[in-house]
């Protein structure tokens, strides 16, 4: 079983690193620098040679995905098999790394000369079933870039970047030592770099790829911080020992783990204090959108916290604080998403909000709901944004405005985006309905009973029902805008490299067609794995709130279907686009004073540092300058200094002498 | 006769001769007043001589050497202020002064010629 | 008494000397002698160091293998000893192989190659001095590491100042004499204090075998002796190091020395001021290290920030890059100053992981400068990835790898120091580390911050079309060599003077270049066959930068590779069980 998982973690790796050597080996054929002489002949021969890697790459891209996922889907089944799901949680997985039924392999121990670093994988329920989403979403994202990419020139590198990602992704989902799952936590930072930046041409998308690194790197730096406090608190880092270790440590300790973690949480999920990052993270093309979403990078922080949610369970002020955040995020990111017109940054903030979700559900105690969530979520995010895809290539856009009566000329599109944004909403039989209904009811849970202080369950619970209707707001908002009325007449810009190539209102390739549908399927029924579980009061309240939501919006809509609903917002509106002005903060408190302290320390150790050796030896020149004004020339002085210094001795030998 | 009218003298005549060297301008008078240390000293290595009783006369074979030597001095002295006075057209102590280290800065304002030739390139780091 | 440690440095002393002798050949087979010369010197050197690896006794790594044991000076009782254990294998290697790969470099490339500096050209760039001091150097980096006589050490530390003092200032860029000037002074500097330490030391433990010494465990010194002794052989390493403020000198012999320069430089140079730290300052003063250790630490730290904050105002990218070796030598002080085994450890690993990785980056940025005429990244203009796509792709590679990555080498050496950094050794004071751990921790941000922002700015965007004429022109003209105001003939002997009789060949040698009006950046000859399109990265390039990639991967996947041999090591010294 572990050989299994090493492989299901292998092979997407041994697919980057040949895509990357080998796309375009042996022929080594590559077309000479743009803007070079060049002739035609040559050009269509650098162009075929192009497409000839392009599909090679998209072999050796989609191939081992397909073989990992196949494994991991196996691996999901027998454990499943093996364990028999329990019949009363709501789906079928199981918590912690510390289960009976956990299985781990180590390949070998590293003594690092204080608590050894074990190389070894885990696979329980939660590393199966995440493993399974990973593999699948990444499966279709690949799929869906063969066509989404077509004729790019760097798909080799790209593609070769997504399965590097998969590979880290799912080394944090089977990793059995804290380290070993660190090391595939940052690899996923930088892959998220490379593929934010994929056309890097364009300025911004350079610094919205810089951006992300950063933010989730700051938080990194803190996760680092809590896996050394839990690891030398525990002795092992590994998952396991750290778990059976945490009853006996002290709540200070705990506590403090706990806030470290949560802040590489909050970067790589993008939870409020670092989730500035997400929205710019659009800047990449829309299927490494849909991957960091719904499968890899933001499901890494929320998998984490599921993880090792024994420790969390027992910091209390953790769990608040989380509560918080979360409250925080889900509304905000929620309304900030009603007033975007990028259709993109409308689904990342809307992801921020889900994410904050599942934060709250962990907040509330229930590892199982969040999962649960983080799963449907991972499909029917990963289907919108496909969609989104499908569109933008389409239409040429990425603004709402741009858009509008695509139902007719796109009906997969449409259909496949609806089932998405219906659970999104919540809205039954779509999977997210079930999903956020336990989200909910964990949290009304939480607000009698559990780790929670009455305060923070109590704004998490008015959050939470809040973000519903607005949910459903920005939902049918986006849905109407992009599928219905009238497409306003705009004049196009020149395509910038950011978007689509080819403007042309059809419905996409058959490569980008039949992931939406695959992916439409498991956003549809994946709910009813958890129908046992629903508490049909709860689901009432919250689908007559997000219906509440949508409803308004419907409304304005209709009195004036050219013009954008989000002006019901009205004051509100700019702040909610910008975002409550999160981004302009950080640059005046963070990186304005860090450049301005960059370029002070350079002025410093230019005239302070270097001054001071500098100066030690212009001294040294000055003092040696002193002593030759005596060598005047003056031979008489000469002797009168010989003879001074004759009777000087001449004296001292007499006193005394 | 007491050695110390000798002495006296012979001390006198050094301090004339210090004198001389130190503040005399014409480099001719400066080997006059060489001149005069190096007597000074004569006498007092004869009137020692004389008052120690010396039987090896050293101090008197001393000073004829002394006279010798001052002679020599004297003439590559005076050959030497010759040529210089040729190069030159001065024996103004006070202007040669081709030894002095060449002040930053003043190379072109220094009246002695021949300087450029200590000039060297100078090197800032 | 083992051979392999004496072959080791007669190897490439014997190939230095031969080139003393006079050769009747014309110019272009002479040229060609010289090229197979270096490879072959350095190769064999290389092979040997290989054979010392392969058949080092991995059991028993704490165990001084190899040991020769040689009277040397008996009426001072000073000895010849050399020896290899955990510690000093792998930088031996190290050494070798960057002074291998440098030769690959200098010698397989075409003549109208970048960075040829071993080809003829007009005006005469002394390809045999070239060799000759590369060889000298390297006599002297590996004396450094296997040397286990105190004054052997300082001996064969000071031997390589002076190769390396010509190097930059006969073969450097523009502002090369400063740079050579500054940096022979500065480390002469270092090395006097050193030396005081040494015999301090000496007097009071009665013997220079770094063996017993190691082994007696500051038994025998004084608290005080232990304290003065640590800071005048601390602050001697620590300009080699470089440790803040002691760092100066460090940016201007980067940016001025030549490619192989700086690669010597930062993958070698550097590590003796650290090796010196776990062979010599912490196992043989162990109190006067526990007394030091915070000062070290709060160095190490301030180090660590500044070196990133520099970086991000930098201009210029080899700058930069030495900028980002100090805080990357931070990172390895930070975790010799917890005096922990696992901080040992991260320190020895991450100077083996900055060696390698730091070397290539200096290999690339000459690369770049080579192709470009300029280092200026305003100049650059960005478009890398579009221009020059191998060469980007390299050199985000190495940047990704310089800010700490996990699965690349300089992770570990990162990662591990921090951790030390979170439980130092008892005596030192936690919450003063705990601050320590914070800091380095944000220097980690900043570290991948000022990588990431060069990335885009000279990497990402379009190219644009600008050609920094006057540099390409003047490299053009003077052909790419510098002190062309000696002439050719005057090349021979030129060498011996350079070896033997320090200040006066620097007159000669360099007094040249200075003349002759517009001294080029070292050997910028890339534009010179063409003048169209810059040529992406060649085959001389890439098999001397390969074996550093392949081996940044290694390390970074499989970290037990160098913990393995250097844990035991470490445990001895720190007296752990």
């Amino acid at each position: 079983m572990i050989t299994t998982a090493a492989l299901v973690v292998l092979l997407p790796f041994l697919a980057a690193v040949a895509g990357l050597l080998g796309s375009r080996w042996p022929r080594h054929v590559r077309g000479d620098h743009p803007g070079g002489a060049q002739t035609g002949p040559e050009r269509a021969e650098a162009e075929r040679a192009d497409l000839a890697a392009g599909r090679r790459a998209a072999w050796i891209a989609v191939v081992p995905t397909a073989v990992s996922a196949v494994l991991a889907v196996w691996l999901a089944f027998t454990r499943w098999a093996e364990s028999g799901h329990d019949p009363g949680g709501p789906f079928p997985f199981e918590a912690g790394g510390g289960t009976p039924g956990a299985v781990t392999g180590t390949l070998t121990v590293i003594d690092t000369g204080s608590v050894p670093i074990s190389l070894g994988l885990l696979v329980d329920g939660l590393a199966a079933t995440i493993g399974v989403l990973v593999t699948l979403v990444a499966l279709a994202v690949q799929t869906y870039s063969v066509g989404y990419l077509h004729g790019d020139r760097r798909y080799p590198s790209y593609s070769a970047f997504i399965s590097l990602f998969t590979s880290a992704m799912l080394l944090v989902v089977y990793a059995a030592d804290l380290l070993v799952l660190y090391v595939g936590w940052e690899i996923m930072g930088l892959c998220s770099y490379l593929l934010i930046g994929h056309w890097w041409e364009d300025r911004a998308n350079s610094r919205a790829a810089v951006k992300a690194f950063l933010v989730t790197r700051l938080g990194d730096v803190g996760f680092l911080f809590g896996i050394f406090v839990l690891g030398t608190a525990a002795g092992s880092f590994r998952i396991a020992d750290v778990l059976a270790a945490v009853p006996g440590m002290s709540s200070g300790t705990v506590v403090a783990a706990t806030m470290l973690l949560l802040a590489g949480v909050a970067g790589k999920s993008a939870q409020v204090p670092l989730h500035t990052w997400l929205p710019d993270a659009m800047a990449g093309p829309t299927p490494i959108s849909a991957l960091i979403h719904a499968a890899t990078m933001v499901a890494a922080g929320i998998f984490i916290v599921a993880r090792l949610h024994p420790a969390f369970l027992a910091a209390g002020p953790t769990l608040d604080v989380l509560a918080v955040l979360a409250a925080l995020g889900m509304l905000g990111a929620a309304l900030a998403a009603l007033a975007q017109d990028d259709l993109k940054r409308v689904l990342a903030y809307s992801t921020i909000s889900q994410l904050a979700y599942m934060a709250a559900a962990l907040a509330a105690g229930s590892d199982s709901a969040a999962v649960f969530h983080l799963v449907t979520h991972g499909a029917f995010k990963a289907l919108l944004f496909l969609c989104a895809g499908a569109v933008i290539h389409a239409v040429g856009s990425n603004l709402m405005s741009a858009m509008g009566g695509l139902r007719r000329e796109l009906p997969v599109t449409f259909a496949t985006m609806t089932i998405g944004f219906a659970a999104l909403m919540g809205l039954p039989p779509a999977s997210g309905f079930f999903s956020k209904d336990e989200v909910l009811v964990a949290v009304e849970r939480a607000v009698a009973q559990g780790p929670l202080t009455d305060a923070a369950a109590l704004l998490l619970y008015g959050s939470a029902l809040a973000t519903v209707a607005v949910t459903g707001a920005y939902a049918t908002r986006a849905w109407l805008r992009t599928f219905f009325g009238q497409r306003a007449v705009v004049a196009l810009p020149e395509p910038a490299p950011g978007v689509a190539h080819v403007i042309d209102t059809r419905e996409a390739p058959a490569t980008m067609r039949w992931p939406l549908i695959v992916l439409a399927v498991p956003a549809l029924l994946l709910g009813f794995a958890g129908l046992s579980g629903v508490h049909w009061g709860t689901a009432a309240l919250s689908v007559a709130v997000a219906l509440l939501g949508a409803g308004a919006v419907y409304a304005v809509w209709r009195s004036d279907p050219l013009s954008d609903p989000a002006r019901m917002l009205g004051p509100f509106r700019v702040p909610c686009e910008r975002a409550f002005y999160a981004d302009s903060a950080y640059r005046a408190l963070f990186a304005r004073p860090v450049l301005a302290l960059a370029r002070l320390v350079v002025r410093t150790d230019d005239r302070v540092v270097d001054g001071a050796v500098r100066g030690s030896g212009r001294a040294a020149l000055g003092l040696s300058g002193l002593v030759r004004l005596t060598q005047n020339g003056n031979a008489q002085l000469y002797v009168t200094g010989l003879l001074a210094g004759v009777l000087l001795i001449a004296v001292g030998a007499v006193v005394f002498g | 006769m007491h050695v110390v009218y000798p002495a006296v003298v012979s001390a006198l005549l050094f301090s004339i001769g210090v004198y001389g060297v130190l503040a005399r301008r014409n480099t001719i008078l400066v080997l006059m007043s060489v001149e005069l240390m190096l007597n000074a000293v004569n006498l007092n290595l004869v009137a020692f001589d004389v008052w120690l009783r010396d039987r090896l006369h050293g101090g008197q074979v001393l000073t004829l050497f002394v006279i010798v030597i001052a002679a020599a001095e004297v003439g590559l002295g005076l050959a030497i202020i010759l040529a210089l006075y040729r190069n030159r057209r001065t024996v103004d102590l006070d202007r040669l002064r081709a030894l002095a280290e060449p002040a930053p800065g003043d190379g072109a304002a220094s009246p002695a010629p021949g300087r450029e030739t200590a000039a060297r390139a100078e090197e800032t780091p | 008494m083992s051979w392999l440690p004496v072959l080791l440095l007669a190897v490439p002393l014997a190939g230095a000397v031969a080139l003393l002798a006079p050769s009747r050949m014309d110019a272009p087979s002479r040229g060609r002698l010289l090229r197979v010369h270096g490879l072959a010197v350095s190769g064999v050197t290389f092979a040997l160091s290989a054979v010392l690896a392969a058949t080092f006794d991995y059991g028993d790594p704490a165990r001084v293998q190899f040991e020769t044991d040689l009277a040397w000076i008996p009426g001072l009782d000073l000895r010849f000893h050399l020896g290899v254990d955990g510690i000093s294998l792998p930088l031996v290697v190290l050494t070798a192989l960057l002074t291998f790969l440098c030769f690959v470099y200098l010698c397989r490339g075409r003549a109208d190659g970048p960075g040829q500096l071993l080809r003829p050209r007009a005006g005469g760039n002394r390809p045999r001095a070239l060799v000759f001091t590369l060889l000298v150097l390297e006599v002297g980096m590996i004396g450094t590491f296997l040397a286990l006589d105190l004054l052997l050490f300082f001996v064969f530390f000071e031997v390589v100042l002076i190769p390396m003092y010509f190097v930059i200032a006969v073969w450097g860029g523009r502002a090369r004499r400063a740079a050579a000037v500054k940096f022979i002074l500065y480390t002469l500097l270092g090395s006097v204090v050193l030396l005081l330490g040494l015999l301090i030391v000496w007097a009071q433990a009665g013997t220079l075998d770094m063996v017993a010494l190691a082994r007696a465990h500051g038994t025998g010194m004084s608290h005080s002796v232990q304290v003065v002794a640590f800071v005048a052989v601390g602050i001697g390493l620590a300009v080699k190091t470089p440790m803040w403020p002691l760092h100066t000198w460090l940016p201007d012999a980067h940016t001025e020395a030549p490619t192989v320069g700086s690669v010597l430089l930062a993958g070698v140079l550097l590590k003796m001021g650290t090796y010196g730290f776990a062979r010599i300052a912490i196992p043989v003063l162990p109190d006067g290290a526990a007394a030091v250790a915070p000062w070290l630490g709060a160095f190490a730290v301030i180090g660590i920030i500044y070196g990133s904050l520099a970086c991000l105002a930098q201009r210029d990218l080899k700058r930069m890059i030495a900028y980002s070796s100090i805080g990357h030598m931070g990172f390895v002080l930070l975790g010799f100053a917890t005096l922990t085994p696992v901080g040992v450890n991260a320190a020895l690993f991450g100077n083996i992981a900055h060696g390698l990785i730091t070397g290539l980056l200096f290999f690339l940025a000459g690369a770049v400068k080579e192709r470009y005429g300029t280092a200026d990244m305003p100049a650059l203009g960005g478009g890398m990835l579009s221009r020059l796509p191998h060469l980007g792709s390299l050199l985000t590679f190495a940047c990704i790898a310089s800010l700490g990555l996990p699965g690349l080498a300089g992770f570990w050496g990162e990662m591990l120091a921090l951790l030390g950094a979170f439980d130092p050794a008892p005596g030192l004071s936690r919450p003063l580390f705990l601050v320590f751990m914070a800091v380095g921790g944000l220097g980690a941000v900043l570290t991948a911050a000022y990588f990431l922002v060069m990335l885009s700015r000279v990497t990402h965007g379009r190219p644009t079309e600008t050609v920094h004429a006057p540099v390409l022109a003047s490299s053009a003209v003077a052909g790419g060599s510098t002190g062309q105001g000696v002439a050719a003939p005057a090349e021979a002997t030129g060498v011996v003077r350079a070896a033997g009789a320090g200040g006066g060949a620097h007159g000669s040698g360099t007094g040249g270049g200075a003349r002759g009006g517009e001294p080029s950046g070292g050997g910028s000859g890339a534009r010179a066959a063409g003048g169209g399109g810059f040529r992406d990265v060649m085959g001389h390039e890439l098999a001397a930068w390969v074996p550093l990639v392949l081996l940044i991967v290694l390390f970074g996947l499989w970290p037990k590779a160098l913990l393995l041999i250097t844990d035991p090591v470490v445990r001895t010294f720190m007296g752990a069980p």
